[in-house]
């Protein structure tokens, strides 16, 4: 182990700034396996997803109405044409769950791109200006905190009406919070750092300074919050879609899925278990690639 | 010393062994908790089953698994000739029930039969608004405050009923869940005490259970009235364990925690058959689910075109999907249980090619719609979400595009009746009295645009056939003015009709003596268990 340590740092200093910061990077991520199996496994969801038209077997709408609720293959009474079976108006749940894959994919991608540049945003401005736009920007943010997310997520959605888009709006504003608190403690404490000062000293306006400044030095705690969103936006999106406030039918989104699925948990558990499934082991994967990150990008965790 | 603890431990051991072989109890494990406890308020079957059909009687009572009618509070009762003047006979010496906060003085009287009815009739009376937003839904629905002139005590024992104009269903209407007789002693008592709002929390009446307490949510306990007129119920504890979720109820039956339930789900009814020590009892359902089109908004205003979508639609593939086939597509408006069914009428076969070819001769093209899909499984409908993927998918076959909407229940029924509402609504029925006219005016009349008539459907033709049934007493002549309505109905297609269900009560061995009931109400007052 000490060994491959040295070798590792001995060709470290050949390398290019950023390659060898990547390559100290991927030194650090590689040696937490879960994280390993949990990237791999989101790389070939995202290859699922991007394929999902050519690699599916059928339409994720087309309904065979001869073919209702057959189990999976290897059960008695499977066929080879639904290889996880079907639903309860005869549609593939192989087709169905695949491209559940683009629908959670996406909404973890947009939830997280939105509440992430915009507690960015604001995050910024209120950690660089402090005083009274700092209070009352995060006595807003304690507002939305004090509720339970998913709660305040499904009156959002009620007000605006069920949908998937309003959905992803409603998760996103109640995850923005989270971003705006953790810019805003990295701007403070970055703030009064001496190569800041150094920047101001030499001229760069307000602007340069929030954001080409002092913004790098603080995303690595930001990228580890972002993944971990990503999976609780997938979560809340299927709960919403459970309760019926998300993703509407006939879309093939997995929460959805579940919630029409209910009453077969007992007749036919495929039909409940797959879509469970599915969700279970992406949310785990994110969650595991995400401590990895955390790990990684955390000096704080670093062996020197 | 240890002889007298001996003996104490003897007498505690034999005080809850003979307690528990005495006491009978029946656990129901019920789909919903009440909105309260006065049946005059509401509408919903499961405030019935709680209320009106546990703690209180009426004039006049169903039979037991029939829509027939018998005398109940009333022994007897005549008619005038001109369909104006109903007379009641009240039985003597029927006690209210006594409990731990209101004991009765007195035994039923006329008084409280008055005082039922116009605490719903008369704006003035000062219960006519005991609960905020009291709307007396049901007396208003069926035209009550309009239809009785006034209510006259002739002596402590005989009540006249006078109406502005002859009703053929008065009499069955008397029977239904809204009609209960409350107990005036009791509201006056509470009008003293200021406690008004108590008579929607803490029933009192005359019928079979006397309730006991409710746990919101949880459940609601009564015990046998033991001096119910019509003889005590042979169990002895009635509990409602409320539990929302159907395979919930499954678990709690085949474990023992409960007894019976209602409304399984489609998908468990095998198992249950064959599950030994249960039993399932089935019944064609008084009911009908339908797709009611908004009449009001164009293409939809054209008979043709809701034809043509009346035959994109599979209803055979929504029975299979949804009922596991327990269930027999509807082509009329009324089941075909009741009298006046027309066998005649041709319904519209499943034929895309036909309905496409209609669509485009009427000059519709690249059509969008909505289809209202309910959010709660009721018995007609088990699953509306699922039916209206279904119906989806036979209307893309036709080019026309389907977006499915849903609200909340409540919410749900209220949009729904918007004249303006945009997209066909899949809802349904089940019959509240076994009457056509509870049916066919109350869900397509005239009077009902706005309210229960979700396909905003007014057409003189249907309207004046039913209208003259209504007024009309001989059955034989009202059987041919609902039949030529229904080929009304069919011809002009404001809905199109889905479903009549089977429903099914799974229930223990040891449970005997229960009768499902056509009308869609749980009686336990003649059911008894085994020990």
């Amino acid at each position: 182990m000490a060994d491959t340590t040295a070798k590792t740092a001995s060709s470290l200093d050949e390398m290019s700034p950023r390659r060898r910061q990547l390559a100290e990077f991927w030194f650090y991520f590689s040696e937490n396996k879960g994280a390993v199996i949990g990237l791999w496994f989101v790389l070939a969801l995202i290859i699922v997803a991007v394929l999902a038209p050519l690699i599916a077997p059928h339409e994720p709408y087309q309904q065979y109405r001869d073919a209702v609720l057959v189990p999976p293959v290897w059960q008695d009474g499977g066929r080879w044409e639904f290889l996880l079976g079907t639903d309860a108006v005869g549609r593939d749940i192989l087709s169905r769950l695949l491209f559940g894959a683009r629908y959670s994919l996406f909404i973890g991608i947009v939830v997280t791109a939105i509440a992430l540049v915009a507690g960015i945003l604001i995050g910024v401005v209120a950690g660089y200006f402090r005083g009274w736009v700092d209070t009352v920007i995060m006595r807003l943010m304690d507002i939305i905190l004090a509720f339970p997310s998913l709660l305040l997520a499904l009156t959002l959605v009620a007000v605006l009406g069920p949908g998937l888009d309003n959905a992803m709006i409603a998760i996103a504003l109640v995850y923005q919070p989270h971003f705006v608190r953790l810019t805003r403690a990295a701007v403070m404490s970055e703030k009064t750092r001496d190569y800041v000062i150094a920047a101001r000293v030499a001229g760069a306006g307000p602007l340069r300074l929030m954001f080409r400044t002092i913004l790098p030095n603080c995303m690595a705690p930001l990228i580890v919050q972002a993944t971990l969103s990503f999976s609780n936006a997938i979560l809340d999106a299927a709960a919403l879609g459970f309760l019926g406030m998300g993703a509407q039918p006939p879309t093939p989104e997995w929460g959805t899925m579940l919630a029409e699925a209910r009453e077969f948990i007992l007749r036919a558990w495929w039909v409940v278990t797959l879509p469970g499934l599915a969700i279970l082991i992406t949310v785990l994967a994110i969650n595991v690639m995400g401590d990895g990150l955390r790990d990684a990008l955390d000096p704080k965790m670093k062996r020197s | 010393m240890k002889k007298k603890m001996a003996f104490a431990a003897a007498l505690l051991a034999a005080t809850v062994l003979g307690g528990v072989a005495n006491a009978k109890t029946l656990v129901y494990c019920s789909e919903g908790s009440p909105e309260g406890f006065d049946p005059g308020l509401y509408t919903a079957g499961t405030t019935f089953d709680a209320s009106s059909r546990t703690v209180y009687n009426r004039l006049v009572e169903f039979k037991h698994g029939s829509t027939e009618l018998e005398p109940g509070l009333a022994e007897s009762w005549t008619i005038s000739d001109d369909g104006l003047e109903y007379t009641f006979k009240l039985r003597q010496g029927v006690k209210f029930q006594t409990t731990d906060f209101f004991t009765p003085t007195r035994e039923f009287n006329a008084d409280d039969v008055i005082y039922s009815f116009e605490r719903q009739l008369k704006a003035d009376n000062p219960w006519n608004k005991y609960v905020a937003g009291a709307s007396w839904e049901y007396s208003a629905g069926m035209g009550f405050p309009d239809l009785i002139k006034g209510i006259e005590k002739v002596d402590d024992h005989t009540v006249k009923f006078v109406l502005n104009h002859p009703e053929a269903p008065f009499m069955a209407d008397l029977g239904m869940d809204f009609a209960s007789i409350l107990s005036k002693e009791y509201a006056d008592k509470l009008a003293a005490d200021g406690k008004m709002e108590q008579m929607n929390q803490q029933p009192l009446g005359t019928g079979p259970f006397t309730f006991v307490a409710y746990q919101p949510d949880a459940a609601i306990r009564y015990k046998a009235n033991d001096s119910y007129w019509n003889g005590k119920p042979k169990i002895d504890d009635l509990v409602f364990a409320i539990t929302t979720d159907a395979s919930v109820r499954r678990q709690k039956l085949e474990a023992g925690e409960c007894q019976i339930y209602p409304y399984p789900n489609a998908a468990d009814v095998q198992a249950l058959k064959d599950n030994k020590d249960l039993n399932v009892e089935e019944q064609a359902g008084l009911n009908v689910a339908y797709l009611a089109y908004n009449t009001l908004v164009a293409p939809f205003d054209k008979a043709e075109v809701r034809r043509a979508l009346n035959e994109a639609i599979n209803k055979k593939a929504i029975v299979d999907a949804v009922f596991e086939g327990q269930a027999q597509v509807a082509k009329n408006p009324i089941p075909p249980t009741m009298w006046s069914y027309n066998n005649d009428v041709k319904d519209d076969e499943y034929n895309p090619d036909a309905a496409k070819a209609a669509l485009e001769k009427a000059g519709v093209k690249d059509l969008k719609m909505k289809i209202w899909a309910m959010p709660v499984s009721r018995p007609y409908m088990l699953n509306a979400r699922r039916a209206a993927e279904l119906m989806q998918a036979d209307l893309a076959k036709v080019g026309v595009t389907a977006e499915i909407v849903s609200y909340e229940w409540a919410e749900y029924l209220k949009r729904s009746s918007d004249k303006d509402r945009d997209g066909a609504v899949i809802l349904g029925w089940t019959g509240d009295n076994g009457d056509p006219d509870n049916f066919l005016d109350t869900l397509l009349g005239c009077t009902a645009v706005g309210g229960n008539n979700r396909a905003q459907w007014c057409n003189k033709e249907f309207d004046d056939l039913v209208k003259k049934a209504k007024q009309t007493s001989d059955q034989a002549e009202r059987a041919k003015l609902y039949e030529q309505a229904q080929v009304v109905f069919k011809k002009e297609a404001p809905w199109a009709t889905i479903d009549h269900s089977t429903v099914f009560m799974p229930m223990s061995k040891k449970v005997t003596g229960y009768t499902q009931d056509p009308l869609g109400i749980h009686r336990f007052d003649n059911v008894d268990i085994a020990e």
